[in-house]
């Protein structure tokens, strides 16, 4: 049964490999960058974008899935809670480390 | 220091190969993460926000200028450059990568240690007093018996999956610098009349969401008695703890329930069926791991050392240094030396490869090449001549490490908070950043005197808010950052529980408020009267109405 959603959402998760933080895109990829997410508006959306997200961790590709509620940032996707926020940018306190250093990795083959 | 015999090297060595086998599993898909969960926490390795977190034991906080610096390596070769030492006695990385782990936890075999156990709901790293063996107001070394203690619970198959983690701490000194009484079990060495080595059992401690203070349930128990009498301790918790709410079940809860007097009884029950089989540590063996432990033959000197004193004289900051991070020896003429984790503006706890491999460095030449790590997250050069302290002091300023604030108001514990633990509900660390850069004047530190703030970023208390002179409490407060203040709490050997004050605050009005709090205590103190002691004189009214006015 399709449950109730209170706003947009997206799909947040860390890859198996590294534990790095991951969005999902509307391809069923992923990306370090969370303006790259695929947001959902409905309940259906959600759950399409569920199902592709579960097919990654099927694959062992990620784990710990979220489903988020998005905001926007500059015009493009982002996450609405402080923590997960946290992780779309990185530790506050460490400004040098983290994704908003170089979300570059995002395409190295692991 | 405790050296690995053939049987402690067979089996840390098969963990990893264990481990290593398990995670090729993993990637291969052959393990779900739900059946790996568990296998990969057994070795200390959680997923937090933004990667992987790897939790290495510092077994009762002693450790050689050569495993220190393989920790840096491991820092520099698998980490971002640092470390983190935690309020257990452990030293944690932020980012490794799940594929390097079994080469991680190789290196560590390698130089003796491991992760195990620092995770699950098990016996976890055994914590005790960081100038254990090398202070002047101890009974005993507690470091045998912790040792023991270590061996004894490695592996053990009836403690392996406990209804909740289980914290055991112990303190050789009537001062209490390990907080047992906010432990599962707490240990305090004694002497009894005769002038026999024995402990007084406490039980039922611990933070968290509900926090309460160890009960005392055997005044004395003698040494040789130690495992059998801990092994019954373990036995009523493991049957009877809650398994239905892991709120519910530490410990401290069972105890609540039945009383500590039926937890006494009970546990004298469960003894005496048990204390005359063979779990105790026969004598011989006893005296074999306390051997390890022996002090170093350090020569009396002078504790008069005209050339410190004159340059505390001259050098304010050094002067500091020495009166705050510097701890009297046991041996006349040497001291332990508090290395600061805590600069200010830093983040409590982090320690980079460069600055460890200094500590390491200086440890071989000053400290008989150990060292440890403080529940108050600081390094500690143990055994250190006072003629050395000038030289010691100087290569620890130019890598940032002279700090002198040991036990001052900026010598604060804090969590890692929202900045990286999946846990958490608010940032620690800025907090404590803001706080050393509003206190950033040593003269007046100085004068406010000894005074411990900690501060964690949710109620699971990692940063040990309820035993705080002042806690801090981070929580979500409809998505915002709030933070609620305690005072009077210690954990210390006169344990209590902070008080919340009144409603919450903003960061910078948790800032203002503790300013607040502290211009009160400056006014109310008597001569020589520390926060804490002033606190409890006046009751907390009189900071409420500074902090929030008159209602």
């Amino acid at each position: 049964m399709a449950r109730k959603i209170k706003g947009p959402q997206m799909i947040v998760a860390n890859r198996l490999l590294d534990g790095r933080v991951v969005f999902m895109k509307a391809d069923g990829t992923w990306s370090a960058v969370a303006g790259d997410a695929a947001v959902a508006a409905d309940e259906a959306g959600v759950e399409a974008l569920e199902v592709l997200a579960q097919k990654s961790a099927d694959e062992n590709y990620v784990l710990s899935i979220e489903v988020i509620d998005a905001t926007e940032r500059d015009g493009k996707p982002f996450p609405a809670h402080m923590k997960f926020a946290m992780q779309a940018k990185g530790p506050s306190v460490r400004p040098d480390l983290g994704y908003q250093v170089s979300p570059a990795w995002e395409q190295t083959d692991l | 220091m405790y050296a690995y015999d053939k049987y402690d090297h067979a089996l840390v060595n098969s963990r990893v190969a264990e481990f290593r086998d398990q995670v090729e599993r993993r990637v291969k898909g052959e393990l779900t993460e739900e059946e790996f969960r568990p296998l990969r926490l057994m070795n200390g390795l959680y997923l937090q926000l933004h990667a992987y977190m790897l939790r290495v034991a510092v077994p009762y906080g002693t450790l050689s200028a050569d495993q220190m610096r393989t920790l840096a390596h491991i820092a520099r070769k698998y980490d971002k450059g640092y470390g983190h030492f935690t309020t257990r006695q452990n030293i944690q990385y932020n980012w490794p990568k799940l594929s390097d782990t079994p080469d991680i936890l190789q290196e560590l075999a390698d130089v003796e240690m491991h992760a195990i156990q620092t995770s699950g709901n098990c016996i976890r790293n055994v914590t005790t007093d960081q100038f254990a063996g090398a202070t002047a107001d101890e009974i005993a070394d507690p470091r045998p018996y912790a040792e023991l203690i270590r061996q004894w619970s490695s592996f053990h198959p009836e403690f392996s999956f406990l209804p909740r983690k289980f914290k055991i701490a112990i303190t050789g000194a009537d001062i209490d610098r390990a907080a047992v009484k906010w432990h599962d079990i707490g240990l305090v060495v004694k002497k009894n009349d005769a002038g026999e080595v024995g402990f007084e059992v406490l039980v039922g401690g611990g933070m968290g969401r509900t926090p309460v203070i160890a009960k005392t349930i055997r005044d004395f128990l003698p040494e040789k008695d130690l495992l059998s009498y801990l092994e019954a301790i373990l036995r009523v918790y493991n049957e009877q703890g809650r398994r239905d709410n892991k709120y519910k079940a530490r410990i401290k809860i069972l105890v609540d329930a039945l009383g500590a007097d039926e937890y006494a009884r009970q546990t004298e029950e469960e003894w005496q069926k048990i204390k005359d089989l063979p779990i105790d540590f026969p004598a011989e063996e006893a005296a074999r791991i306390k051997a390890f432990f022996a002090p170093p033959p350090l020569q009396v000197l002078e504790d008069n050392v005209p050339a410190v004193d004159e340059l505390a004289k001259k050098n304010f900051i050094f002067g500091a240094w020495l009166k705050n991070n510097t701890n009297q020896h046991k041996v006349p003429g040497h001291v332990n030396v508090t290395i600061s984790l805590k600069p200010h503006g830093g983040i409590p706890g982090d320690a980079t490869a460069e600055q460890m491999e200094l500590v390491a460095a200086l440890a071989d030449e000053y400290s008989q090449g150990e060292l440890r790590i403080s529940h108050e997250q600081n390094l500690i050069l143990p055994h250190v001549a006072k003629k050395d302290l000038p030289a010691i002091w100087t290569d620890l300023d130019e890598a940032g490490l002279g700090i002198p604030n040991a036990g001052l108001l900026t010598d604060m514990i804090a969590c890692p908070g929202l900045d990286y633990c999946s846990l958490a509900n608010a940032r620690s660390i800025p907090l404590a950043q803001e706080l050393g850069k509003r206190f950033d004047d040593f003269k007046r530190l100085q004068d406010i005197g000894p005074l411990k703030i900690k501060i964690s970023g949710c109620i699971n208390s990692c940063g040990h808010h309820h035993a705080g002179h002042i806690g801090i409490l981070g929580v979500d407060r409809k998505g915002e950052e709030n933070y609620q203040l305690l005072l009077g709490g210690s954990g210390a050997e006169d344990a209590s529980k902070a008080a919340i004050l009144g409603p919450g605050f903003d960061e910078n009005g948790v800032i203002d408020a503790i300013e607040k709090v502290v211009a009160v205590y400056l006014g109310e103190r008597t001569d020589g009267e520390e926060f804490l002691a002033t606190y409890r004189r006046v009751g907390p009214d009189v900071f409420k109405e500074a902090v929030y006015g008159t209602r």
